[in-house]
């Protein structure tokens, strides 16, 4: 049965990196779409573009932070992987959930704030940071899913 | 398809759009005082570097699925097949007579009705050619032919818009086909033409219809305004009332409006048809101011023609 919690908490692990992961190559791919379209007319500008196809990359990360501090806080990472029991491991897996779905949404919808900035950026370059405020609006909803996800993490008695 | 598949081609657009020519251009252009200042001004503007074709090539070349884009060029498509038909029975070559850009390569276009293969054209035209070539093989009436054709394009836009295109452009499609429409009954009307031929000519829509339309021209311009009156075209009637020329630009105006509303959008096919549109117009307007400086037209009547700009 310890086996079985450990599992659980990996997944919740493997969920963090996984979801947020796909919502920041769903977004940066598609910004990163848009910025290929306006620098085939005007090379000039990817600079400017290449800030906002970074945008939508945050989220994965956000991931893979969560991924890390979850598996060396039960011991994974460490080599001492810790005997947790089944509730623990749910609870671990519940603690990754926020990450794990707000970093695949937010990274979707910010990379479609972010693309949607490309146009400025191609019409009015003068104009492009107001494009960078807000896509960055999205981040603010993925940053306190990051959040709770690491308060979850260290605030589960093992 | 999905509207994001668009994203590099609308952002490419965007890019594009920031070249169109802007009001203070096109005042410009106007106050030139002679037709080599105009078209120093228009070239130093880049105004001319790319022809209506180069546009379309470039729009096709960045959208994922450009099927919807092509109702664009129907009517370029089906002013070819007059020219082709026409030059088939005159014994002439259509070549100058072709615009471009169009779906179907004139070179093609000029074999298969030649050899009269009329089936092997796109489905949208394959039937109106051979009845095309059927009334002028029957009457030799070029204008009757012509009418033809033009009401078959607009029923050609009206329905594949309604069946693969957008609500952007169904509502293209709208708009084209009660403009036209409305010409037509009113040049109709003017010259006391018969039902029969009205019937050919005017292709009718879900907002004018057909058959009241044809009745209100049957009555004369005055049953025809009358009629323009009580549709939600009332302001069409009143400029027609007051000049033809005015009621064409009102016409280009009311499409460019339309083609202004895709303007804030940042996915999808909308922005790359209002752009293909923006640049029609542009082009329009370069003919007629260049036409004017030709003619010594003053400033007054050069404003008057000018078509609404999308930028």
């Amino acid at each position: 049965m310890n086996s079985l919690g450990l599992a659980l908490a990996i997944v919740g692990a493997a969920c963090a990196a996984l979801f947020a992961g796909i919502g920041s190559a769903k977004g940066v791919g598609l910004v990163g779409e848009a910025a290929a379209g306006v620098v085939s007319v005007d090379p000039n500008k990817f600079s400017k573009v290449l800030i906002l196809q970074l945008l939508p990359g945050t989220q994965g990360l956000y991931g893979l932070l969560t991924a890390i501090l979850l598996l060396s806080r039960i011991g994974v990472i460490g080599g001492n992987a810790a005997a947790l029991t089944v509730s623990q491991g749910i609870m671990f897996l519940a603690a990754s959930l926020p990450i794990a779905i707000v970093g695949l949404f937010s990274g979707i919808a910010q990379g479609r704030a972010a693309a949607a900035g490309v146009g400025i950026v191609a019409k009015k370059p003068e104009h492009s940071s107001k494009g960078v405020i807000m896509a960055a609006m999205v981040e603010t909803y993925a940053i306190l899913a990051l959040l709770i996800s690491i308060l979850l993490i260290y605030n589960i008695s093992i | 398809m999905s509207s994001t598949e668009y994203a590099s081609a609308v952002a490419a657009v965007k890019a594009m759009e920031s070249s169109l020519l802007t009001h203070s251009d096109m005042e410009q252009l106007i106050n030139a005082r002679t037709v080599s200042e105009l078209k120093a001004i228009a070239g130093s503007k880049n105004a001319e570097a790319s022809t209506l074709e180069d546009v379309w090539e470039m729009i096709r070349s960045y959208a994922p699925d450009s099927r919807e884009l092509t109702i664009l060029l129907y009517k370029n498509d089906f002013h070819d097949l007059k020219a082709g038909l026409k030059a088939m029975f005159s014994g002439r070559d259509a070549d100058e007579y072709y615009i471009y850009p169009s779906n179907i390569e004139s070179g093609i276009l000029k074999k298969l009705l030649s050899s009269k293969e009329f089936d092997s054209l796109p489905a949208y035209m394959a039937e109106t050619a051979a009845q095309a070539y059927d009334l002028l093989t029957r009457t030799m009436d070029g204008q009757l032919s012509d009418s033809l054709i033009d009401s078959s394009a607009l029923a050609a836009i009206q329905r594949d818009s309604d069946s693969f295109g957008g609500a952007f452009m169904q509502k293209y499609a709208q708009l084209t086909t009660v403009c036209a429409d409305i010409k037509t009954a009113y040049r109709c009307a003017l010259m006391g033409k018969p039902r029969q031929f009205m019937e050919i000519a005017v292709c009718g829509s879900r907002e004018l219809d057909k058959e009241s339309l044809i009745r209100a021209a049957m009555g004369g311009v005055e049953s025809l305004m009358a009629f323009l009156e009580s549709t939600s075209y009332k302001d069409a009637a009143a400029i027609l009332k007051e000049s033809p020329a005015q009621f064409e630009k009102w016409c280009d105006d009311v499409i460019m409006e339309h083609a202004e509303s895709a303007r804030m959008q940042a996915f999808g096919v909308e922005p790359l048809a209002a752009y293909y549109i923006a640049k029609e117009a542009e082009l329009k307007n370069l003919r007629i101011i260049t036409v004017c400086q030709e003619c010594g037209a003053d400033r007054e009547t050069v404003m008057e023609r000018m078509r609404k700009l999308y930028v």
